[in-house]
């Protein structure tokens, strides 16, 4: 019976993996402790709050990134199924989203094009490498997509995946503020806004002020993934 | 026991739509995240069903409120590229920052003109 030998390595790696999970559990609960003290504001990210300390108990530790993504490869991958939850307040706001079809079409254009194109343009008049620039283009898309569309254009995919989350991080805290000043007050522009620039980090930031501005914000960026992934690389081989 | 089994069963339900988007666009090679399509496949089930069975939006809101946890790893893993990043750090921090600032601007401010367009179309209303 070899299957005692099998059982071995998987328990170990399930513990290992679990012992991760439960750091990033514990990190995320102090992270949303510093958030409510700070009454919600959006200064204080999550993602930001809690990975900062994992990333400084590695260093400081030693302790290899890829010991702790057997962890955080768990929870990647259940990213995806928290992700399809979106179909519920989807389904709750589907004649409010329906109705807003054409500002979601042309936000939706314009929104992404300007992503993509400033960021090109900002990082080769600031003299950044070809393969940095190729990088950046889909920094406003979620993840596997970003890294899909970085390795067909030639770019590097790990590299754009780390732009897509920093992108996500800047989008989900300056937001509101960014909003603010430009009197974009709509709870529905504001959202879509969010995961059209901001993905789902974004998104999780718009869940967080309200439940119309994380719908918006989740069809946003589901839809740009989308339109992304489509003419991105279309553009790229028609302008270089 | 009985509400912890349909919150169980309710997660089931997400982990098999998502499953099931992957599958789809996997077997279609279709240039879309199959997370898009396992949202549009419990859409589908909802619109048929018309009604959000409660134990799914408990399961549901509980998950999209904490969305943020499931990032945490991907902003570990950002660490990674450090080495590079450095070369071409200012071009990349002005970059991100004024595409991301730049990309909400637009986004939003055409959201909400298209919005205000039709709305003085349709008559106020």
């Amino acid at each position: 019976m070899s299957d005692i030998g099998i059982q071995l390595i998987y328990w170990d790696r399930v513990l290992e993996a679990g012992f991760w999970i439960l750091v990033t559990l514990f990190f995320y609960y102090f992270a949303l402790r510093i958030q409510q003290a700070l009454h919600g504001s959006p200064l204080a990210n999550p993602v930001l709050l809690a990975s900062a300390p994992i990333i400084g108990l590695l260093w400081g530790a030693d302790i290899w990134v890829g010991d702790y993504q057997q962890g955080g490869q768990a929870l990647i991958w259940l990213l995806g199924p928290a992700t399809v939850g979106l179909a519920v307040p989807l389904y709750r706001n589907f004649s409010r989203v329906r109705s807003a079809l054409v500002p979601m079409a042309v936000s939706l254009v314009v929104g992404s094009a300007v992503a993509v194109l400033s960021a090109v343009l900002i990082g080769d008049a600031m003299g950044a490498s070809v393969e940095t620039i190729r990088s950046l283009a889909p920094k406003s898309v979620t993840t596997p997509i970003a890294m899909g569309i970085a390795d067909a254009i030639g770019g590097y995919p790990s590299l754009a995946a780390a732009f897509v989350i920093v992108t996500g991080i800047i989008g989900a805290v300056f937001g509101a503020m960014i909003f603010n000043a430009f009197g974009i007050r709509d709870a529905r522009a504001r959202g879509f806004a969010m995961g059209v620039a901001a993905h789902g980090i974004g998104t999780a930031r718009a869940f967080q002020e309200d439940e119309v501005s994380g719908t918006f914000s989740g069809v946003a960026m589901a839809l740009n993934g989308i339109v992304t992934a489509l003419i991105l690389p279309l553009l790229w081989l028609a302008f270089s | 026991m009985r509400s912890f089994f349909r919150l169980a069963l309710a997660f089931a339900l997400l982990v098999a739509c998502d499953i099931a988007g992957r599958l789809i666009v996997w077997g279609l090679s279709l240039p879309v995240p199959g997370t898009v399509v396992g949202i549009l496949i419990l859409l589908a089930g909802l619109v048929a069903l018309r009604r959000v069975p409660a134990p799914l939006k408990e399961t549901a809101e509980f998950l999209l409120a904490h969305l943020n946890f499931f990032y945490i790893p991907a902003g570990v893993g950002v660490i990674g590229y450090a080495a590079l990043l450095a070369g071409d750090l200012w071009p990349i921090v002005a970059a991100l920052f004024a595409s991301t600032f730049l990309a909400m601007i637009a986004a939003g401010f055409a959201f909400q003109f298209v919005s205000r367009l039709m709305r003085e179309k349709g008559g106020g209303a």
